[in-house]
């Protein structure tokens, strides 16, 4: 039983090779590229607008409030970051309904992927934010004893993201596969649909983690000397 | 469980093209669009409170202008009132001061021509009863009615009291006077019946006095003894004028509140 999609090779050629986690990112970056293209080609500022601007709309304005709920801070900065996270990861999930399509958020490779790039910006953020020594000063907070513990934090709750989320959609694909083979009729649909709030709220949660670690590292201590 | 390193790779490399790819076909444009349709509200929003402002100066602008035209308006009509008053008092008061002038003149010319008629009245009378104590005095006792009056006169000087006749022959000179004309034959009798009845020989003097109209009057001093038909006459003519009086007061009281009943009228109509 094929666990990661990591394991489906498309194409190999010496050490490079496509995978199937690889395959399905592209469609899911060309559905979001393009739906967005299509619909923001012809944007319109009026009264009247297309349901699809008026979604879209609507879902940016959702992710601009819910950053600003969490880091208290102008969102304009953290939406295309945490934004994209949100999008892709619920995207990759959604897809899930389609036959034959594997989340590539179920490869750990992904998760660790994200999970990398959350644990990149974090300081690259702080640093916009507070400075080098600013940010580096919360390390050796509140005693320089605890320097080891924060970083082992750091980097802990980095593999917590990633592999959270690898956990909670490759299971959902497992479950689902081995109830198919157990029993083939209605459980896998509601295992199916379970999977489908699964992926949205851990899209939720990985967005969410991220801007909180993020928002602790700019600005959460503000109120340091 | 494991990790492929070069997918690893290859997944934040998408992962950051996918970000660069939203951030300029979704979050941008999106976020621009909804920049600028907030940005035509709110010049909307402002043009509108702009034009509402504008429309609030203009309204205050009427309103003052109306009340203060309505203020001049009121001021007109309250000095046209106050004129129109005075106007119609004034015209009432000539109307009233013409009335009481018409109504003094008219009183006047009534007395006149009550005195006048009264004056002729008299005369006719006198002279009317004159002639009728005439006739029948002679028709019933061929005596004559200037016969009669010297005999009157003598029988008044009969009468007088001794106190009196002393008084008349130590009043100065004596006087005979009446009202037609005297003729030797009695005047011969006058002066004897004086002279007898009063002691006195002095010799009466005699004149004719228009006044007397129909009588004989003997005079000395301030003495005098007289019969006549304007005695009558006098009482006559109080009862006669008496009369007048009345019907002279019956008439102005009728005129005075046909004037009145005018007077409340006027009134009614122009309040």
């Amino acid at each position: 039983m094929t666990i990661s999609p990591d394991q489906i090779l498309l194409w190999q050629w010496g050490p490079l090779h496509i995978n199937a986690t690889l395959a399905y990112t592209w469609l899911v970056m060309l559905l979001l590229t393009g739906g967005s293209w299509l619909i923001t080609r012809r944007l319109r500022t009026g009264p009247d607008i297309s349901r699809w601007q008026n979604l879209l709309e609507v879902l940016v304005t959702g992710l601009k409030d819910q950053i600003r709920d969490v880091s208290r801070q102008d969102p304009g900065q953290y939406l295309p970051f945490v934004g994209t996270l949100f999008i892709f990861i619920a995207t990759a999930n959604l897809l899930s309904l389609v036959p034959g399509y594997m989340p590539p958020t179920g490869s750990l490779s992904t998760t660790t992927a994200l999970a990398l790039c959350v644990l990149t910006a974090v300081p690259l953020y702080g640093v916009l934010h507070r400075g080098p020594i600013g940010y580096l000063r919360r390390y050796v907070q509140p005693t320089p004893l605890m320097l080891p513990f924060n970083l082992i934090g750091e980097l802990s709750r980095t593999v917590a993201l990633a592999v959270r989320l690898y956990g909670n959609i490759m299971s959902g694909t497992v479950i689902v596969g081995i109830l198919i083979s157990l029993t083939p009729f209605l459980f896998p649909i509601v295992m199916q649909l379970l999977g489908l709030l699964t992926g949205m709220i851990q899209a939720y949660i990985f967005a969410v983690l991220a801007m909180v670690y993020i928002a602790s590292a700019s600005s959460a201590q503000k109120g340091e000397p | 469980m494991q990790i492929d390193w070069l997918t690893v790779a290859a997944q934040i490399v998408n992962f950051l093209v996918l970000v660069w790819l939203l951030k300029h076909f979704l979050y941008g444009p999106v976020t621009a669009a909804m920049a600028r349709r907030e940005d035509r509200i709110a010049e909307r929003v402002n043009s509108a409170r702009e034009r509402e402002d504008a429309a609030e100066r203009e309204r205050e602008r009427l309103h003052e202008r109306m009340e203060r035209l309505e203020d001049r308006r009121d001021a007109v009509l309250e000095q046209a009132r106050e004129e129109a008053e005075s106007e119609k008092q004034r015209l009432l008061e000539e109307a009233r001061a013409d009335v009481d002038d018409k109504r003094e003149h008219w009183r006047q010319q009534l007395r006149d021509e009550q005195d006048a008629f009264a004056k002729q009245l008299r005369r006719q009378t006198a002279e009317g009863f004159a002639d009728l104590a005439r006739k029948a005095l002679s028709d019933l006792a061929d005596v004559r009615l200037e016969d009669r009056m010297v005999e009157t006169l003598g029988a008044r000087l009969v009468g007088l009291a001794e106190d009196e006749r002393e008084q008349f022959r130590g009043a100065g000179e004596l006087v005979v006077s009446t009202g037609f004309e005297l003729d030797d034959e009695r005047r011969a009798r006058l002066t004897e019946l004086v002279q007898e009845h009063l002691g006195d020989d002095r010799q009466p003097g005699f004149e004719q006095d228009p006044e007397l109209v129909c009588g004989i009057a003997l005079t000395a001093g301030g003495r005098r003894l007289a019969w006549s038909l304007a005695d009558y006459l006098d009482g006559f003519e109080r009862k006669l004028t008496a009369h007048l009086d009345h019907r002279q007061r019956e008439s102005a009281d009728t005129e005075s509140k046909t004037e009145s009943d005018a007077e409340r009228e006027t009134a009614a109509t122009s309040s």
